[in-house]
């Protein structure tokens, strides 16, 4: 368990929306908030398509986001302005319908504030200060796609360095073999190629590749569901190994669910864009609360055939489930730690069946 | 159990610029009707390279050394292109890897499903009326020959029979397709009803709802035949008028009060219909096209009945008994001709038995030979001796490659020796390369030799065991079966698939697994889907042709666990029902275990631990299934998990012991020496190691596994207790 309470990153109603043609809009990630502390690992677990890695992928800047913050270190890294501009928008229709001079006034006033804050939140997404930034460092899924088959392994890890501003070809080659040796790959495979190498090795080089900055925050997507299981084992071993080493801090998005329970400290289930429970590994494993998550972890094939045969799997269906038609849902906490997306009616229910 | 598949054998290697890549060594398995069997292993072990070579679909640059892979008494090594046709797709379908690149990008979904059965379609048309035709000449040509004997007036009647077969039996076919339409009409409108009444009494219809109410509207209007829905035809046809105009205005409203009654009631009459006795269209077939008179009006059974009478009394019977005795005439000739190839056989083995090959004398053997086994082949069997089919091609095919391996075998060595004379230059001159000499690529010709035998030999046995069971053939059954088999092809003729059908069909499919809103998806293209989408379009389209044998080559590897566990049940559904056999390729044991009866170990081109899957998960005795076990978490692991140290061995220079010793910390010398045989543990568990020898030293698994195991059991315990 993770000592120190620090908060290391903060995402609060994170929004992330695509356009999808003819005018609308893919709700890719919706109103998600949460919290990493220092030194712990995060799992991230959804169905394909739910939102996992785009937010991970929004965390590290990679898309401007639509709408809420990520603060990293305290300081805001990511702002969204959709939340300022719709409150702008309500405010002065209202404005327009409104007589009574005191209404106008503070109406007014609300839209002056809101600018302002849209002024700072876009300052904010834009200066971000890019030494924060670099700490956060993504290692991503397909270590095929994800390395540029055109440059030496030496380059690729060395990229970030260069980028940063590190000229010095001696500096940089003994940090490059440095992260080599950490990986467990050997000095010599630096001159090479990617496609020299098999798929755990090229993860290897992923994850050299993202430690080479000292983050303090790994985003790790789905960086083991291309491998085989054995080398699944051995990517799985070195990232734990690095993380008592340097007390890394790790989002892990993944969907297999027996290594996200292996590896992560907390978990955040996601569904169709929703953070729908949130909680420690084991208490999420032993008490699921949300019927998807019940779903998801009566999903989990493990090796044992009499076990298997007869697990059933519990199909979740939100239209059966929830009636959200009056009383709107919002993720709350049940019990210290541990949070589920549910409305008044089920938030009561659910409190009933902990305390019975 | 009927063994469905046999692997005998198989041996494969590649050739690339390197050497020679052994990709599959000597592997054997057999798989039984409705079984699964999962094949397991690291990427590179040749569990991929065997599903392609059960299907036909290997490399260009690959070599199949030797090895049976017996389907239906075919031989799928052997056969010719041309019948693999026939079998790949539609006997024998396959689920591919990865649903991204399996799917082509710029077809929409619905043409990738419904291309197949199109052409299929069309193919197998023009296939049951070939065999319709000959069939039906050849049972005449046999029935004149066998009773008529000369006898022209009695020909002519034999004749006569066949013609009027032919002739009711395209009415029967005819009837019955209508009654099947306005029957699955009717089954359909039925559960589209149950759907919609569901979804309207929540309120809550959802967005194909509009849909359905068409469907079932067009659906009620076909059901309206004779034998389905027809005294309460009229009253259905006015409820069901202008049912969606009525659906569209209390959508609008969000009241459905009126509605739903309506569509109880359509469901009710349609339920009725569809619980109806069925009429045997076969015998009415007959009634209708030679008694000139009307169908008489009674209750279905007595109907059914009275045709019966009618048809035996009038044509079946004689015409039965005219069948069976050509059958036995057809049969017995076939036997004279085994025993006299047999002789043949086994004087021509002795041809291919010398140290060098003469190519003349054995083109001339082997075309001798195929002459007296081809004289051997019943017409008037059903299921076709493909043994004998097979036997000119195959032979044909190992002479020529060991005439052409005597050239390419002198070249090769003749490279060797070149990049060995390089080598050793280099070494001589005290550096040391980085490269290793790949031994040469010779055939072996002996190997050749042998296959060639063992053909021979195998046929020789196949003959005298049909000769031996020739006492036992029940006639009667058999002349019932070829009466089947003629309905069945004339069926075949009439169901033509047009877009239409194969559009419904598919639609069907692609609700079968599981994909919402199939009338939309059908016109979208492969990106619009998820890769949980993609996946089940892709099974689908393996289904399309309706196999006999499903394979699936890690069909889940990509996708995430509610999918991988909706896509496995699917499978597993598929399965039950239409009795699927399943090759099963995975590298993660968790599927495995939910899928798998028997399991096959993989490793390095040879399969190193056999057996059923409670033998594999608890009972695993082979290191390498050891370190598989142990080197995936599962959710109550928390020490560290025990990785497999180093990669699989370069498969150009195979290792001479146990190929996994380098990577075993149990090896002891005699893995890196020799290779260990399959030491057999009980009559369903087998593996390939040295550890299981009466000499080897106790070893006991590691301890991650055992706790797992033990920490099961009471799981088991505690839900049991």
């Amino acid at each position: 368990m993770v000592d120190n309470q620090e908060t290391l990153l903060k995402v609060e109603h994170l929004c992330q929306y695509f356009k999808a043609g003819g005018g609308f809009e893919t709700k890719a990630v919706d109103d998600v908030s949460f919290e990493i502390k220092k030194g712990e690992v995060f799992g991230l677990v959804g169905e394909s398509g739910c939102g996992k890695t785009t937010t991970g992928r929004s965390i590290i800047k990679l898309y401007d986001i639509t709408s809420g913050s990520v603060y990293f270190k305290g300081q805001r890294i990511c702002a969204g302005t959709r939340s300022y501009k719709e409150a702008i928008a309500k405010a002065k229709k209202e404005l327009a319908e409104a007589k009574d001079p005191a209404e106008k006034e503070r109406l007014n006033k609300l839209i002056a504030e809101q600018k302002e804050e849209m002024k700072k939140a876009k300052e904010d997404h834009k200066h971000a200060d890019p030494k924060l930034v670099t700490q956060i460092q993504m290692i991503f899924q397909d270590p095929i796609a994800s390395l540029d088959p055109r440059m030496t392994v030496r380059d690729i890890i060395a990229e970030g360095l260069v980028i940063r501003g590190e000229r010095n070809k001696e500096v940089i080659d003994q940090k490059v073999y440095e992260m080599l040796e950490l990986v467990g790959l050997v000095k010599e495979h630096a001159t090479r190629y990617p496609h020299e190498f098999s798929g755990g090795q090229r993860q290897r080089i992923g994850v050299a590749r993202s430690i080479i900055m000292n983050p303090e925050l790994i985003i790790a997507d789905e960086p083991v569901s291309a491998l085989d299981v054995s080398v699944q084992a051995q990517v799985i071993n070195l990232l734990n190994d690095l993380r008592e080493r340097f007390g890394l801090t790790i989002m892990f998005i993944a969907h297999d669910l027996s290594v996200v329970k292996y590896f992560s400290d907390r978990i955040g289930v996601m569904y169709f864009g929703k953070m729908v429970e949130l909680a420690d590994s084991d208490e999420l494993f032993a008490h699921p609360l949300h019927p998807y998550t019940k779903s998801l972890l009566s999903a989990i094939p493990l090796p044992d055939p009499i076990y298997e045969k007869a697990r059933k799997r519990i199909v979740y269906n939100p239209l059966a489930e929830h009636d959200y038609s009056v009383d709107k849902p919002s993720l709350r906490e049940v019990s210290p730690g541990h949070f589920v997306h549910c409305n008044d009616a089920e938030f009561e229910r659910i409190q009933k069946e902990l305390n019975a | 159990m009927e063994k469905k598949l046999q692997v005998r054998n198989l041996r494969i290697s590649f050739r690339t610029s390197n050497g020679k890549v052994q990709a599959v060594r000597d592997i054997n398995f057999d798989l039984d009707q409705g079984e699964t069997l999962a094949i397991v292993g690291e990427s590179g072990s040749g569990k991929s390279v065997t599903s392609k070579a059960i299907l036909g679909i290997l490399a260009g640059n690959s070599i199949v050394e030797s090895g049976e892979i017996i389907y239906d008494g075919k031989d799928l090594l052997k056969i010719s292109e041309e019948d693999f046709h026939k079998i790949r797709g539609d006997k024998i379908a396959m689920i591919f890897q990865d649903p991204m690149s399996s799917l082509n990008p710029i077809i929409r979904i619905g043409r990738q499903l419904t291309e197949a059965m199109l052409l299929k379609g069309k193919a197998r048309q023009r296939e049951c009326r070939n065999t319709f035709n000959t069939y039906l000449k050849n049972l005449n040509d046999t029935m004149i020959e066998a009773i008529a004997k000369g006898d022209s007036a009695k020909a002519a009647e034999l004749t006569a029979n066949c013609r009027n077969f032919d002739k009711f039996e395209f009415k029967h076919i005819e009837l019955e397709k209508k009654y099947k339409m306005a029957h699955e009409a009717a089954v359909e409108a039925v559960s589209d009803l149950d759907t919609l009444i569901f979804e309207c009494e929540k309120k809550q219809p959802s967005k194909d709802a509009a849909y359905w109410v068409k469907d079932v509207e067009v659906r009620s209007k076909e059901s309206v035949s004779d034998y389905v829905v027809t005294d309460e035809g009229q009253e259905l046809l006015t409820l069901s008028r202008g049912l969606s105009s009525a659906f569209a205005s209390a959508r609008k409203d969000n009241d459905y009060s009126v509605l739903l009654p309506r569509m109880k009631k359509i469901r009710d009459i349609l339920k009725r219909a569809v619980a109806k006795p069925v009429p045997n269209f076969f015998r009415m077939g007959y009634y209708v096209t030679f008694s000139g008179k009307p169908l008489p009006d009674m209750p279905v059974e007595e109907l059914n009945a009275f045709l019966l009478e009618y048809l035996n009394n009038n044509f079946m019977l004689a015409f039965i008994d005219d069948a069976k005795i050509a059958l036995k005439y057809s049969a017995d000739r076939s036997y004279k001709a085994m025993q006299e190839a047999i002789k043949e056989l086994k004087d021509g083995k002795s041809v291919f038995d010398k140290a060098e090959l003469d190519h003349k004398e054995c083109k001339e053997t082997a075309d001798r030979l195929e002459a007296a086994v081809k004289a051997t082949i019943d017409e008037l069997a059903i299921t076709k001796d493909s043994l004998s089919y097979t036997f000119g091609p195959a032979v044909r095919q190992q002479i020529e490659n060991y005439f052409k391996a005597i050239h390419t075998n002198v070249k090769a060595v003749k490279a060797y020796e070149r990049d060995k004379r390089k080598y050793d230059r280099i070494v001589a001159s005290g550096k040391k390369p980085e490269w290793e000499v790949a031994d040469a690529a010779v055939t072996d010709l002996d190997l050749i030799k042998k296959n060639i035998e063992r053909i021979i030999d195998r046929l020789v046995e196949h003959y005298e065991e049909l000769l031996a069971t020739s006492g036992n053939r029940d006639y009667d059954k058999e002349t019932v079966g070829v009466i089947d088999f003629l309905m069945e092809n004339a069926s075949g003729v009439i169901e033509k698939i047009t877009k239409r059908i194969a559009r419904d069909k598919a639609i069907k499919l692609m609700d079968e697994v599981g994909i919402a809103e199939p009338h939309k998806r059908y016109n979208q293209y492969p990106f619009e889907f998820s890769g949980g989408m993609r996946q089940r379009i892709v099974i689908a389209i393996a289904l399309a042709a309706n196999p006999d044998i499903l394979i699936c080559d890690e069909p889940t590897t990509a996708l995430d666990v509610t999918i991988q566990s909706q896509i496995l049940e699917l499978i597993n559904k598929l399965k039950e029902e239409r009795q699927l056999t399943v090759i099963f390729i995975t590298h993660d044991l968790g599927v495995v275990a939910n899928m798998a009866d028997r399991v096959a170990v993989m490793y390095a081109g040879k399969i190193v631990e056999y057996g059923t899957s409670e033998d594999i998960f608890y009972h695993a005795a082979h290191p390498y299934t050891w370190a598989l076990l142990s080197s995936m978490p599962d959710l109550d692991t928390n020490e560290r998990l025990e990785a497999i140290p180093g990669t699989p061995p370069n498969m150009i220079y195979p290792p001479k012991g146990d190929a996994f010793a380098p990577r075993n910390k149990y090896a002891m010398q005699i893995d890196f020496e020799k290779q260990p045989p399959m030491f057999k543990i009980s009559d369903s568990h087998y593996a390939a190691t040295w550890l299981l020898h009466p000499d080897a030293p106790k070893v006991e698994p590691p301890k991650i596994i055992q706790d797992r195991i033990r920490r099961m059991q009471e799981k088991r315990g505690q839900n049991n207790g």
